[in-house]
């Protein structure tokens, strides 16, 4: 007995003792040491001096590392990514590719994960790559990749990227905000979008539930807005970009500048000619603007577009949600503006606004603008689909001149309104008028309602 | 040559182990071996009567406390750094997840084990006269363990964390008037933030392992200075009248007093250290019942430390240690959960918070305190005391009943879910 148990002991102990000879010897052979191996091996390959080859051959294993304060991480991708930034590795196999047209996104700067995603942490692949438990942002696809073009450039065009501008179009113009808010501005109805881009969804469950949102998340209250597979993408894309990541100073400033081209395209979308001329070319409601740019200061013109009663009360010109890029791009636009290159564009347009119809279209802007389109349809026409409301969908807008006055519309717009039961015992119906007197003022709801008024239609007689 | 001689001599200063004035002397002239005695019955080294539960809980302390000073090496206590140490202590620290695994499994392993041991102290009747301080000593010690481990569970500070110890904080604030004091004082706040962090550090690493180790010790020397361990219950025997003995005085000579003889042994073992042969002081017929500690004793010890060590080691290898994501305040994942020794009080708190978080584990406690003065039988043997035994395994059965309720059966919302029923979209 007593010698069967220091047998026991010893065996024990030298179990172990392995034990720990196998975990220093699990901890001391990564698979990244075995990468940095097969790196150093294939950049001394072509070295015709034995010395240098030498020396290249002993370097040391090591963790590379970017430690990126201003965008609150770690990367240590180019620890087995040893050739990103090394132009003779084009042909290299992965993972010691170069990564071409980087332009100034440096991975020194940059890193990898604030494109790519992924555990920036991590040194062991499938942890590093993220399609692990608890690491809820794996890689992009190489499909949603340019998505992340959004996270820091958040105005303007992002050149190759015409996915994000066409969602964020899609998102303005289909009325998402009628039902999710957004950056402080949208309704109740869905959730805050604000941060959507941070909450970490797969790409591709985006991409359905816009495609029918009732196939990924049941019971959802949102219409089927028929997208096509390219728009569906489009504001995947879009969702992707929306995060809040705190950038540090050198990010955001090194943000896309915009261009005179891209304000040409906010002149042409924003009607700026219906009451604008430049040089005797448009309408004489709103002042010359050629030359305006010489004539005010940046901080005057800028205060202008956000808020022009702040300048001239009483200003008749509308307050445009333009973001700080398209300002710019604005601007610079009309630096340049010559009355021929407004002479082209009125030809595109099929007709010009009367100025009495200026606050109409002012309406119209704001209808669209604030997520009406989106339930109410761009005609006004409603029927989307709201089970157990009666009639079975949102109503149109074209006959309320028949039923209400201007006045109880107004109220309705600013209280809100439950659409009254189809079946009072079954469920109350996912979509609702929210109240809107906390997100617009009552300038702006006048307008809508003045708006809603141009459009309506006596019901063709039934008898 | 001689030299040599000289310094080992210097250092080990008894006699060769072939001796049996030698094998005394280890663990008579050696500090860290003086607590044992330097002969132990034979009865108490069996297995099935202790199943060394003490010792294992004893081991796994050592290796939380070996590893722990390690891990503190690496960890920074702030919210911004703390995640991300542990993430490096998973992906470019030497041998880090194998460190941060065996604190991990250790920990666990010694809530279970001090829990374990106190049901065999209760079983066995161990708790009963002249052992029932060190009963009260050894519940402080299971609480200090529970601490200890509830206030490490914060430090990785990713959402397991998090979570469990905003519902364990939460459980605590049900106190009536001391409550939300107390919750405010640990979380150095409302909710667990930084101020948490620090504070839960504090104590892991300082405050309760000092008490930790300070119990522990007092715990060792009473069951020293209680008579050592209980006899094992199969080997109790009908008590006799003890017969009388006579002090002081000679043959003719009135004697100073008659009384009975103790049932208690005790050791002359000051002749040992003198020299004298110990035949002389030990008696035949103790000689078959107690051996020496040198080997007997050490080598079962030695087998547990070794068994306990690979056991931690291996699982340390073969298990990550879990870490979830960032924590993160403004998603609360459906359910929070306490960490598992407190999903019981958890499940009690789902049905009542006063009774469920306040009484009743206050009751618990109280109880767990009391047991040695209010149980007055005297009899360790388990026919005479069923109702005592009943009692205890009643409160066994139901904390584990409703801990692994609370750890297997409960979904989102709380809901009765049974585990293999797979709910998606839970934290939606």
């Amino acid at each position: 007995m007593e010698r069967r148990l220091q047998q026991y002991f010893f065996v024990l102990s030298v179990l172990s003792l392995l034990l720990i000879v196998g975990a220093a010897y699990q901890a001391s052979t990564p698979a990244w040491k075995r990468y940095q191996k097969q790196y150093v091996a294939l950049e001394a390959q072509g070295e015709p001096n034995a010395i240098t080859k030498a020396a290249v051959l002993a370097t040391p294993p090591e963790v590379h590392q970017v430690m990126l304060t201003g965008l609150q991480r770690v990367d240590r991708c180019t620890t087995c990514h040893l050739g990103v930034e090394d132009p003779t590795m084009k042909n290299a196999a992965e993972p010691f590719r170069y990564h071409e047209n980087l332009g100034p996104h440096i991975p020194s700067k940059f890193g990898c994960t604030i494109c790519h995603g992924g555990q920036g942490l991590a040194t062991e692949k499938e942890d590093a790559h993220g399609n692990v438990e608890f690491w809820q942002n794996p890689l992009l696809t190489k499909e949603y990749i340019r998505a992340s073009c959004g996270r820091c450039h958040k105005d303007g065009d992002v050149p190759g990227v015409p996915e994000l501008s066409e969602g964020k179009r899609l998102f303005e113009n289909q009325g998402c905000r009628g039902c999710h808010k957004l950056n402080g501005v949208g309704g109740t109805i869905g959730p805050d979008l604000s941060l959507e881009g941070a909450n970490h969804r797969a790409p591709e469950w985006l991409e359905k539930h816009f495609l029918t949102p009732n196939a990924v998340s049941t019971g959802s209250a949102m219409p089927n807005f028929h997208f096509t597979r390219d728009q569906a993408k489009a504001l995947t894309y879009y969702m992707l970009s929306l995060t809040s990541e705190d950038m540090g100073s050198y990010y955001s400033t090194v943000r896309l500048i915009p261009g005179p081209e891209f304000g040409r395209q906010i002149f042409q979308e924003k009607n700026c000619i219906n009451c604008h001329n430049v040089g005797g070319v448009g309408q004489k409601v709103g002042p010359d603007l050629q030359g305006v740019v010489g004539r005010h200061s940046p901080e005057w013109l800028d205060e202008q577009l956000i808020n022009p009663e702040l300048v001239y009360p009483g200003s008749s010109m509308p307050a445009y949600d333009l973001d700080g890029n398209s300002r710019k791009a604005l601007m610079a636009y009309l630096a340049v503006v010559t009355p021929a290159d407004v002479q082209a564009l009125l030809s595109q347009k099929p007709h010009v606004l009367s100025p009495a119809d200026v606050a109409i279209e002012a309406g119209r802007q704001d209808f669209a603008r604030f997520g009406c389109v989106g339930c109410h349809g761009t005609e006004l026409q409603g029927g989307v689909p709201n089970p157990n409301a009666q009639g079975g969908e949102v109503p149109s807008l074209l006959h309320l001149s028949d039923d209400y006055t201007k006045d109880e519309v107004l109220a309705v717009i600013r209280n809100g309104r439950v659409p009254p039961l189809d079946n009072p015992s079954g469920p109350p119906p996912p979509l609702y008028m929210p109240a809107w007197k906390k997100v617009l003022s009552d300038e702006d709801i006048n307008r809508v309602a003045d708006f809603l008024w141009s459009k309506q239609q006596k019901k063709a007689d039934a008898w | 040559m001689n030299i040599f001689r000289e310094i080992y001599q210097s250092i080990v200063r008894r006699d060769p182990l072939s001796t049996d004035k030698g094998k005394t002397e280890l663990v008579f002239l050696n500090v860290w071996l003086h607590i044992h005695p330097a002969k132990v019955k034979k009865e108490h080294m069996k297995f099935r009567h202790t199943f060394y539960l003490g010792f294992i809980s004893f081991f796994l302390l050592l290796i939380l406390i070996t590893t722990g000073i390690a891990l503190m090496v690496y960890y920074r206590p702030y919210p911004a750094a703390a995640y991300q140490d542990m993430k490096d202590l998973q992906f470019v620290i030497y041998m880090g997840p194998f460190l941060r695994g065996m604190h991990r499994w250790a920990a666990h392993g010694m809530v279970a084990c001090v829990f374990l041991h106190m049901c065999r102290v209760f079983y066995t009747g161990s708790y009963k006269k002249p052992r029932q301080f060190n009963w009260v000593i050894g519940v402080v010690l299971l609480l200090l363990t529970l601490g200890m481990s509830f206030t490490g569970y914060l430090l990785p500070w990713d959402q397991l964390a998090y979570w469990a110890i905003t519902v364990g904080t939460n459980i605590g604030s049900y106190a009536p008037l001391v409550g939300g004091m107390l919750k405010e004082v640990l979380l150095g706040g409302h909710s667990v933030g930084e101020g948490a962090l620090i504070r839960f550090y504090v104590l892991h690493v300082a405050v309760l392992p000092l008490l930790v180790v300070l119990f522990t010790v007092v715990h060792f020397w009473r069951v020293r200075k209680d008579g050592g361990l209980s006899r094992p219950v199969w080997k109790l025997k009908a008590p006799k009248t003890a017969p009388l003995v006579q002090i002081g005085g000679t043959a003719e000579a009135v004697p100073l007093a008659v009384q009975a003889a103790s049932t208690e042994k005790t050791y002359g073992l000051m002749e040992v250290v003198t020299g004298k042969p110990i035949f002389e002081t030990v008696t035949p017929e103790e000689d078959d019942d107690a051996v020496f500690s040198y080997p007997y004793a050490f080598v079962r010890e030695g087998i547990t430390l070794m068994a306990t060590v690979t056991t931690i080691m291996s699982m340390a290898i073969f298990l990550r240690a879990p870490l979830e994501e960032l924590a993160n305040p403004a998603k609360t994942p459906n359910p929070a959960k306490a960490p598992w020794y407190f999903l019981g009080l958890q499940e009690l708190v789902s049905h009542s918070a006063l009774l469920g978080g306040v009484v009743a584990p206050a009751l618990m406690v109280i109880a767990l305190l009391v047991v040695p003065y209010i149980d007055r039988n005297p009899s360790r043997r388990p026919r005479d005391r069923k109702w005592a035994i009943w009692l205890f395994t009643a409160f066994v059965v139901v904390n584990l009943v409703l801990i692994v309720i609370g750890t297997f059966f409960r979904g989102p919302g709380w809901a009765l879910v049974p585990p293999w029923v797979h709910v998606t979209g839970g934290a939606e």
